[in-house]
This record gives C-alpha cells, structure tokens and sequence, in this order.
C-alpha cells in the first residue's frame, strides 16, 4: 500500500540527471547564477497586491525575503522565522514565538513588532499583535499556517526611505523594475550563506529568447512554455517540472446577469474540446480538466467531466432568444494564448456561440491563467475564488466540505476551467541542487554551480 | 466488516491444506496452525484499517439510495495495489449489504453507485457517483488516511563491505560514535546541528540518556558537517565549523564549546595513539600514525587545505573535502578529495591530481583484508529502477591508481558524510534517504572473503 507520491512527480523530469549529478561532489561556494524569466514584474515588494501573483513572484520573494513558517516538499507546515506555535483559545488565536538573533539585510534585528507590523500590512484585516517574542494572531481560519507560509505573507522590514528589507538569502544589489535584478549573498544569512556568490536575473524575455540564452550559456535557469515541454525533453535537455500548479480558465468579469446568460454559459463550457485542444495546442501537456482544483489536490477532479457535449451545448444554446456576441480577451504576448482563444471561439461556434478574441484589456470573459496559491486545497481555492471576485464559505472542513465549496464557486459560472498546467524549466547542466516547491517557485537558497571558483 | 470476514477464511483454508499435505508431527502441527492464526490475525488486522471509511461512504451511498438494488462498481484510481482494491471492494460490498443493499446488474438497479478509490497529497478519498434515473449523478466521498511512511528496512549484501544500521532522524545526522559495544553498539551518541544526544539500547530498543547542546554565536554554514571522536582523558569531542566542544571530564556530563578554528584531526586517535603494525601479511612493521589536522574554513564546507604539521614539504594543499591516507614503507600517501573535482595524492614530495570516479568522501579504514588499508570512497551511482542513490566501495592503492577491492554497497540516498570510527577499522556513513527524507547513518564494516 502506498500513496501516490507527487513529490516525485514534481521533479519527475529532471530525476535522472539531477540526482546522479548531485551527487558528484558537496556543494561548491561561489559563482554567478543567470536566470531568465518572462515577468517583468514592477516591484520586489512580496505583499504589493497591484503586482499580479506569478511563479516568478513567488520564487524572487523567496531570495530575498522569510515567511513564520513555510512547508516543505509534503506539504508539511515547518519552522522558519518562528520556532514554535500553539493555538489558544479554542483556535481562534495562534501564537508565533519569533527566531532570536535574525537580522534582515540592512542589518535590523527581527523583532515581533517588525513581524507583527508587516502581517497587519500585507492582510488589513487580520488582528495581528507582537506580545514579548511573539506574534499574536486572531484568526479561526483552519489553514492560517498554510496562508503563513504564502510570499506574500514575506516579514517585510521597511527602511526610512519605505524600501522592503528581508532575511532571505540574498539582498538587492541592482534593480532595474522590469527589466534585471542582481542579487548577492547574504554573508550572515541564519540559514546559513547561500552558496551562491551573486544572482542575476533577466526580466520580461520571452520563451524563445530564453532558451537562446541557455543555448549560448548565457542563462543557467529558464523558463520552458508547457507546449514546450515535450520538445525539450527530447532533446536531452535537462527539464523539471512541476505538478499541474497553474489553471488555464476562462473567467467572466461578470455576475450572471440573467437565466439566459447562465445558459449561455453553461453551452460555452459544453463546448470547449479540451482534450483535442491538449493534444494539439499544448502537445500533451498538462492535464484536461472541468475542476478548479487539479485531481492531486482534491482527490475528486475526475468527477467533473471534461469533455465536450456539443449536442447539449446547442441544446442550451438553443433555448436562449438573445444571441450576444461577447469579447474573449488573452495576453497578447502570450502566443499559445491567442491560439488557444481563437480555438475556443471556433469551439463555441460549433454550439451556436459568438466569441470574438480580442487582446484589449476590456473583454466580457477572459483567457486567463491562475497560479494555484498553495498545495493546501483550501487556500488554493479561496485564492481562486478570490481572483474571480468571490468568496468561499468559512466552515473549512473535510474533503466533502471541499468539494461543496468547489461546487457552489463552479455554480457561480465566473470560471470555466480547462486545463491544469505544470510549470517548466530548463537548466545548464553545471546547475545543481535547484528545487522546485510545490507551489511551481523554485528555490535557489542550496543551488550551487558545478564549475564555481572559490 | 467486510473486510475482515474477506480474510479470515485464507489462513484456515491455507492451514487445513498444510495439514493435509504434509504428515506432520502434532506439535509441529500446532505451531503451523498457530503461525496461520497469528497470520490471519495480522491480515485481519490490516483489512480493518479500510473497516472506518468503507462504513462511512456505504452510509452514506445508503441515505442517497435507500436500502435496495443498486449496480455497483469500483475502480481504482489511485496508487493502491490490487490486493487493497480487492479488499476495500469487499469491504464495501458487506458494508453495503449491511445496510440492506442488494447488487444486481444495471437494468434491473434502482440506481448505480461507481466508486472511485482516488487520493490527493494527503490521503486517499473514496468518491461514490450515484445516478437514479436521468437525473444529474449526486457525488458523496470520503477520505482515508495515507499510509503511515514506511521505513525502508535495508537488507545488507553479503559482500566485501558490510552496513550496519545504526540510527535514523529527520534532522541532519553529522556523525555517530560508538561509546560501548558488545558484539553490537549498545551506547553511541549522535551529532546534529544543535545537539550531541545520547542513546543506550536498553529493552531491545535506544533509549535517550541525554542531550547536550551545542553553543555557537555564528549561523551554521549550509551543508553542515561535523565531527565526534571520543576521546582518552574525556567522553569525546566535538568538531564543527569554527566551534569545538569538549565534554566533561566529570560528571554530571556537560558540554564546552569554544569559537576556535583549531584544526580538526585526519588521523583517528588509534592510529596516533599507540603501535599498530603496518601490512600485517607482509612482515611486521610496528608504526604508529604521525597526527594531522587540517583546518575547517568556519563558513563553509570544506578544509581550507591548511594542515598541520606538514606532510613533507607541503603545509597547504588545494582546499578539499576529506581526506584518506595509505602507510607506505617510508611515507603515508595521503589523498585528499578537493573542490576542484580531483583527489591528490601527496606523498610530501609531489602531489599529483587525477580524477576518480568518486563523490567528495573518501577515508581510511585499517582491516585484517587485503593489503591492511582500505580507502572508503562514495560515488554516485546511477540507477536501479526506484532511482539513484550513492554507493561505497573500498580500494586499494597498489601505486597511485585505485583497484576496486569490493562491490559497491549502495544507498538509497546520498551520502553525506564518511567519517573513519575512532578504533579505526570501521567508518560511519551518513546518508539522506530519498524515499523517507530522513538521515540514517551506518557503520561501514570490510569483511574479508574466504
């Protein structure tokens, strides 16, 4: 008997090379890393919720920045800038004994009351108090340890001048918003100095460029498309990818506004050939899917069925007068996000459906893709609910409750699931000891260059 | 409960066949039927793990369908094999049937129940899809806990090196040492990055005596190592970057630690302390091993390749890992796994680099096998179906090339440190068990072929 082990599925591509390769030698100190990434994100700020959440996000907050607690490759909630906790009174107020000796880059020594101070600021609405060397925190949410161990629940210290300061593994040496980021170690991390002398990364390159760069060995780690993903591997290139971690989705920006529409809808989600369009647009990649939660997650994904009924859709199609014609807004810069569009329009033809692509910004549905916040469900969900402008009810049980709350934000008909996507990347083989967390951010505190000089 | 009405009917069918076949003496034929009882027991036992959940969805299958004839299925998608599937399928059938479900084929069903024994990251879930009618199917599910993770239990292979467990931790394991022995450790202590604890086996398991932590101001560097070698005049010592403990002299047992960067020793105190006799089937050459320390760079994790004293004319060599070192008539070469990927061999006079197959742990072991000296090197192994995992194997150094002296011993991990044991003929590795994550240190014992 034994569970279905996706950890080993996270890093299933890249097991064999990795893994003989780390063990070669001990890690090595010293080196520059190259990364390149396709966000070009305008801020370093973990809790600036004007930046979209992305991978990348997630992975650069994590250089620079700590969490209380964070969760390891199971799942499993573990120390970080707190020790220890304990729920009081009845789990309605959970108390975080903060590290000792940690200081942040600029040289500031933690304290509860930086800790406390930016938790208030990154969640306006939670009951955050420092008492003596804790953080006190009112909150009944049974997934608070898991909310915790989010980016963007990062300690931020904030200098006179309002710039974040963190206790991660590297500071901020140059940063151009956008565009490039260098990063050296941090000497006196209390994790331990990374091995790593220095990080640069490249920003707002695209798929292609990328892999040009770690073609002329200009890049160490990039970023492979999922449609990608297949190509790559094949030609012996070393790859890691995650679990489906990202959905793909089409989200109304928009209530239902009448039975109609609910019917029109509900022909449009009939309609998608999602598996021909997995088969042919994404080369296999990913996994088809009618559920926002991918089945690893849930355990009941397959229960949502995910293929098209085009007899039905028209079915529903046909019981509507009114024929609207409505916009389907993609990133166009996103390629795969334009053909996948345009082959969603033709799919809602066939049901008797107007759909218009459109890369404007103003679109009355939009392609979109959704990282999952968190291996918890829960906090996966609600995050998905939120980025549809919804809520999730606060009674988080069992994996019946789950699946009722799945349920109900399904029913709302503002996201129309398709596909659960992995996220990819591709690395130089001098690269070691790189890992990807469950979440689909990698982790580059115990990387180490095979050729480094000390 | 299915399950274990499934199972209790195998061992007596199993035993009165034994019985049959085999003209038995009646005690013997008490101790066959015993061990089926107490195997049908364990089988029971193990069948009612399923006993909880497969109550839970048959209830509620039940207040959808109400007692009656339903078509009933069950697939599993989920990484339980096919006896658990088997089982569980049962399981749920008597449960159902305890309930007043009866099975029929799908025309004649009332409704038809499909179940689906799925998983997530946590545990599994059972999902039932009930359709009556034409109406939409009602989904209700449950979810069972995983199995508890399992700790490998490591056959040793009957070759030339030898493993003997010795203790597992989730948190790194630096070094063991083995403080008293009776045919087996019965007191060993083991290192991890905040504490030296101590272990006694007592009532056929280690018992902790205590737990002495460990002072220091600095952060550890990553990939921490770090050393225990007990010592004459004291319990043992303690090295680590930049800090060194000393234990008491007298009891109550405490632990001393300094911020220092004295180097560690190369050359365990049986070898330093005492005559030994070099290449044993050769003559007798009584020799003790000259001490050597090297100095730890305190934030990192290798040697800085400082050694004191020299050898020959050499007080610094390239920065490297570990270090290993082979009697020679007149010298000891000594060969040292750098950061550079090459192992030199100094022999005080020249050092010459060459590339081994090898990780970046080696060390020494003293035997009755062989030519008397064994150096221990880890290498990265590639492959077995469940995956890679570091391997050991010993060598010898007829000149300056390694001639392979035993099979590699290999590890489901990889190995994170190769430490020679202070009496000198074993060594302790640690390794980080891929499945488990744990860390499990072995001694590393060469057993000599017949």
């Amino acid at each position: 008997m034994r569970l279905f082990d996706w950890r080993w599925f996270v890093v299933s591509s890249m097991l064999v090379a990795a893994l003989a390769a780390s063990a070669e030698t001990r890690p090595q100190y010293g080196g520059v890393l190259h990364v390149a990434m396709r966000a070009a994100p305008a801020s370093l700020d973990p809790m600036d919720s004007t930046q979209p959440d992305s991978f990348a996000r997630r992975s650069l907050a994590m250089l620079m920045f700590d969490t209380l607690v964070t969760t390891d490759e199971n799942g499993r909630v573990q120390p970080s800038l707190a020790t220890s906790w304990q729920a009081l009174a009845g789990s309605q107020r959970w108390q975080f004994r903060v590290r000792r000796e940690v200081k942040f880059n600029d040289g500031t020594p933690l304290t509860a009351e930086i800790a406390a101070a930016s938790l208030r600021a990154a969640n306006p609405s939670w009951n955050v108090i420092a008492d003596a060397d804790s953080v006190v925190i009112d909150n009944s949410d049974s997934n608070l340890l898991a909310e915790l161990a989010l980016p963007r629940n990062a300690i931020v210290e904030r200098t006179s001048v309002g710039k974040p300061s963190g206790t991660g593994p590297f500071h901020v040496v140059d940063w151009q918003p956008g565009k490039k980021l260098a990063l050296a170690a941090e000497e006196n991390c209390w994790r331990g100095r990374p091995f790593l002398d220095a990080i640069e990364i490249e920003m707002g390159k695209s798929f292609r460029d990328q892999m040009t760069a770690l073609e002329l060995g200009k890049a160490d780690l990039v970023e492979v498309a999922p449609e990608q993903t297949h190509r790559i591997s094949q030609e012996g290139r070393r790859l890691a990818s995650s679990t489906p971690v990202e959905l793909l989705a089409l989200l109304f920006t928009r209530d239902v506004a009448s039975p109609d529409e609910k019917l029109l809808r509900e022909a449009l989600a009939l309609s998608v050939e999602r598996r021909s369009i997995r088969n042919v647009l994404l080369q296999g990649a990913g996994q088809a899917t009618a559920s926002i939660l991918p089945n690893w997650m849930s355990g009941y994904g397959f229960v949502f069925p995910t293929g098209a009924d085009l007899p039905r859709a028209r079915q529903e199609r046909d019981r509507v007068r009114s024929k609207p014609i409505w916009t389907l807004g993609y990133d166009g810069t996103d390629p795969l996000a334009r053909l996948l569009a345009e082959r969603i329009a033709l799919n809602a033809k066939d049901a008797g459906l107007s759909l218009q692509p459109t890369s404007a910004t103003a679109a009355d549905l939009r392609l979109v893709r959704i990282p999952l916040a968190s291996a918890d469900p829960w906090v996966a969900l609600a995050d998905v609910a939120s980025f549809a402008g919804l809520r999730i009810g606060k009674d988080q049980g069992g994996v019946e409750d789950l699946y009722a709350s799945e349920l109900a934000l399904l029913a709302a008909q503002r996201v129309i699931p398709l596909f659960h996507l992995p996220v990819s990347y591709a690395s130089a083989s001098t690269l070691k000891n790189w890992t990807l967390r469950p979440d689909g951010s990698w982790t580059l505190a115990d990387a180490w260059l095979g050729n480094a000089r000390q | 409960m299915g399950g274990a009405v499934y199972n209790s009917g195998i061992p007596n069918v199993s035993a009165n066949f034994v019985c049959r076949a085999l003209p038995l003496a009646p005690r013997l034929r008490v101790v066959v039927r015993l061990s089926f009882i107490l195997l049908g027991l364990a089988l029971a036992a193990r069948a009612a793990d399923w006993n909880e959940p497969e109550q839970q969805l048959a209830r509620k299958v039940v207040a959808v369908t109400g007692p009656g004839a339903i078509a009933f299925t069950v697939e599993n998608r989920s990484s339980l094999g096919k006896r658990d599937h088997e089982v569980i399928q049962n399981g749920l059938r008597s449960a159902l049937e305890g309930l007043g479900i009866r099975f029929v084929n799908a025309e004649q069903a009332a409704a038809t129940v499909a179940i689906s024994l799925s998983e997530n990251s946590a545990s599994y879930v059972w999902v039932a899809e009930i359709r009556q009618g034409l109406g939409e199917a009602v989904v209700v599910m449950v979810s069972a806990p995983g199995p508890q993770s399992s700790t490998a239990a490591h056959e040793s292979v009957p070759l030339s090196l030898r493993k003997i467990p010795l203790w597992t931790q989730d948190d790194p394991i630096l070094d063991v040492a083995v403080l008293e022995e009776n045919a087996t450790p019965t007191h060993i202590a083991v290192l991890d990055a905040e504490k030296v604890a101590f272990y006694r086996w007592q009532a056929g398991k280690w018992q902790q005596e205590q737990a002495l932590g460990i002072v220091h101001a600095r952060p550890w560097p990553r990939d921490l190592r770090g050393r225990l070698l007990p010592a004459r005049d004291h319990l043992l010592d303690v090295y680590l970057p930049g800090v060194i403990c000393r234990s008491a002299t007298a009891a109550p047992l405490t632990l001393n630690c300094r911020e220092t960067d004295d180097p560690w020793p190369l050359v365990p105190a049986a070898f330093s302390g005492g005559t030994i006799t070099i290449f044993p089937g050769a003559g007798s050459t009584s020799s003790a091993i000259a001490p050597m320390g090297a100095f730890y760079a305190p934030t990192r994790n290798f040697f800085t390749g400082a050694l004191t004293p020299s050898v020959g004319k050499f007080t610094t060599v390239s920065k490297f890992y570990s270090a290993a070192f082979l009697p020679r008539d007149k010298y000891l070469l000594w060969l040292f796994a750098s950061t550079d990927g090459h192992v030199h061999m100094v022999d005080g006079v020249s050092d010459q680099a060459a590339r081994f197959a090898w990780d970046s742990d080696l060390t020494t072991v003293k035997t009755s096998c062989g030519a008397g000296w064994q150096v221990l090197a880890a290498s990265a192994e590639a492959t077995s179906e469940e995956g890679t995992g570091d391997s050991v194997r010993a060598y010898e150094f007829p000149d300056r090339d390694p001639v392979a002296v035993s099979a590699a011993i290999d590890f489901s991990g990889a190995v994170t440190a190769l430490w020679t044991e202070a009496k000198g003929d074993t060594a302790i590795t640690v390794v980080k068990n891929r499945e488990t994550g744990n860390y499990e240190a072995f001694r590393l014992a060469v057993v000599c072929s017949q």
